[in-house]
């Protein structure tokens, strides 16, 4: 429809209710490749709600959105994550029964073969191919710095280190743009600076563009690219970080006057 | 936890679930023994080891559907009856035995099949009660059918096995055949949870919603949960038809399928070691009453079978209670813990 223009990830003009609640009116949203890309907003703002459309899991009323300038709008979660698009989830969504690997390794589902018959039998194919896709876990593993917990039970591990699991199950769906909802809430300072690096490393070595939700603006302001604010459903400010600070609106709106006091 | 100075050298040896040599070494001669004890042991306890193979491999399926993937099922007795069933059929037209077991097995996936289409899309409660209801259709579809299909209401006798002539009727004979096949049950059951299916059955069962997000097809896994659980029925089924040489629909009621759940929730529901400590532990305690029953009748008191029934249905129910109050990871996380205990000493665990 239009000719590309360096966004990966695009919404336009997504309107989205629950009941009387409209939770986004006419929100538009493009990601650019190998930036990071914040969405800030006060609580009820309409950001996960946003994020889950761009992944599948809420189908917006109206609007479209478009990955790597395809719509998208149709397309089902699955179908979403085949194509490359990778979330991370607010809150703890990982497999609590399983360790930190098979959590990992069931990102790579879609991208493995092999039905009832190999899986009973343990067929050559099986094992060739176990081998091969362990071997791509442990890259990530090694990445994620989480090789003393790789055989884990995910349940008993802290929630930054359940929060690190969520983060390589989605990198072993071979993402090309990540979306990270809250990442960091409920993190000490350590967990969180970890994370920002990991999400940095993420955009410079694996190239992946990356959007997330953060409420400290401290960790926004030193890793993002790009911000976009929003308030009750709609986009009050967008631009880099630097600019959103100054913003007025963004000042009073999100920042609180308080904060603007101190 | 490993002792110390076990290590791998590639990932295949890590998958192993033998880990260490003396472990391979207990399994050779547990084998040994099992595969002797024939010389070693009366017809009465060779028939008892081969009932307790039968239902190990039922219940190695319900680990697969409830254990794996979450989704609970009321109804296994049911499809137990399916293999059955569908043995005793194919046998009577001649059907070689060796053909036979995996028919049944694929009848009975198919007919499972037909449940879970509607069950994958309903979960906890509704899901309980629409397995239930096949347990319920069940004997009502057998006997509302022809008397020369499957028998109606006095069943239908099944001929002994023969294998390539060499006949399989003894007891010696079909205690080594359920042997085989629940030995190769339970090498399948090892394998499931590392493969691709199983964690995709892992991750359905810990949280379908973020499963779906990822790209697991999550009623496609729920219904092959429902089919791979049902295969090993079938087959538990079709040795149940050869072993009692008679099918008649009174033998697969919802109450075997409680007993085959009871001793999944004691054996420890999310690891295939699992059903074999349920189904040892649960066929002990049903042996020790019966024992018990039959000093009482020998030495006059007038305990009639009911009241054994009853009391073991009692003693099923506590043991149920007891697991899932005190370990609901059963047995199984038991010896796990006990062997870490061990290794660790005097250190304490943690
Ligand atoms: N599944 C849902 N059903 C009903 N209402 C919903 C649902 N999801 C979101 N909402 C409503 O939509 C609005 C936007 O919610 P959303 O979760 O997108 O906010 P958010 O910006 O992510 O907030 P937070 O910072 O608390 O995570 C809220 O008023 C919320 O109550
Ligand atoms: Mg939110």
């Amino acid at each position: 429809m239009t000719p590309a223009n360096g966004s990966i990830l695009e919404a336009r003009d997504l309107c989205l209710r629950f009941g009387a609640v409209e939770a986004l009116r006419s929100v538009s949203l493009a990601v650019q490749a190998g930036s990071i890309h914040a969405l800030i907003g006060p609580n009820g703002a309409g950001k996960s709600s946003l994020l889950n459309c761009l992944s599948g899991f809420y189908r917006p009323w109206s609007g479209a959105v478009l990955f790597q300038d395809e719509d998208i709008s149709t397309a089902r979660p699955p179908m979403r994550s085949t194509l490359g698009i990778g979330r991370t989830f607010q809150g703890i969504q990982t497999y609590p029964s399983m360790t930190a690997r098979d959590n990992i390794l069931t990102g790579f589902h879609s991208r493995m073969s092999g039905g009832v018959f190999a899986a009973l039998f343990r067929t050559p194919a099986l094992i060739r191919q176990e081998e091969a896709f362990t071997a791509r876990a442990e890259e990530i593993i090694a990445f994620l710095e989480l090789e003393q917990d790789r055989h884990r039970v995910v349940g008993d591990m802290s929630y930054g280190l359940r929060k690190r699991v969520d983060l390589g199950r989605a990198l072993a769906t071979d993402p090309k743009i990540l979306i990270m909802d809250e990442p960091m809430a409920g993190m000490s300072p350590e967990e969180k600076g970890d994370l920002a690096r990991f999400i940095l490393d993420i955009r410079d070595h694996f190239g992946i563009p990356v959007v997330l939700v953060e409420h400290d603006m401290d960790v926004v302001m030193d890793i993002s690219d790009r911000v976009t604010v929003l308030e009750f459903g709609e986009v009050i400010a967008e631009g880099p970080p630097e600019r959103i600070a100054d913003d007025e609106r963004v000042i009073t709106a999100y920042l609180g006057a308080a904060e603007v006091a101190v | 936890m490993r002792p110390t100075g076990v290590y791998f050298e590639n990932f295949a040896a890590e998958a192993r679930v033998l880990e260490t040599r003396r472990a391979r070494l207990w399994l050779v001669a547990l084998c040994i023994l099992l595969v002797a004890l024939p010389m070693l042991a009366g017809p009465w306890l060779l028939g008892q080891l081969t009932y307790a193979f039968i239902t190990l491999i039922a219940v190695y399926g319900l680990f697969v559907t409830v254990g794996m993937a979450g989704q609970i099922n009321i109804a296994q007795s049911a499809f137990v009856g399916v293999g059955a069933f569908s043995a005793a059929k194919l046998s009577g037209l001649g059907v070689p035995f060796w053909l036979v077991i995996p028919a049944a097995a694929l009848i009975t996936g198919a007919v499972s099949v037909l449940f879970a289409l509607p069950a994958a899309r309903v979960r906890g409660f509704y899901l309980a009660l629409t397995t239930l209801a096949a347990q319920v259709m069940f004997p009502i579809v057998i006997l509302a059918l022809p008397m020369s299909w499957l028998g109606g209401l006095v069943g239908m006798p099944v001929v002994s096995p023969d294998l390539f002539g060499l006949s399989l009727g003894g007891p010696r004979g079909f205690y080594w055949l359920a042997l085989a096949f629940a030995a190769a049950a339970t090498w399948c059951a090892f394998n499931l949870p590392r493969s691709r299916l199983g964690r995709a059955m892992r991750a359905v069962h810990d949280n379908d919603t973020a499963a779906s997000v990822m790209g697991i097809p999550v009623t496609r896994i729920k219904i092959e949960a429902f089919f791979v659980g049902a295969l090993f029925a079938g087959v538990a089924g079709a040795l149940t038809a050869y072993f009692l040489q008679f099918v008649t629909v009174s033998s697969f009621t919802l109450f075997a399928s409680v007993w085959y759940l009871g001793m999944l929730i004691v054996g420890g529901i999310h690891s295939p070691l699992g059903p074999i400590l349920g189904v040892a532990f649960i066929t002990l305690i049903q042996e020790g009453l019966h024992a018990i029953s039959n000093a009482l009748l020998q030495s006059g008191s007038n305990i009639g079978g009911g009241a054994v029934f009853a009391l073991s249905s009692i003693l099923l129910a506590l043991c149920i209670l007891i697991a899932l109050i005190f370990e609901p990871r059963g047995l199984a996380h038991l010896w796990q813990t006990a062997k870490t205990t061990f290794r660790l000493w005097p250190f304490p665990r943690n």
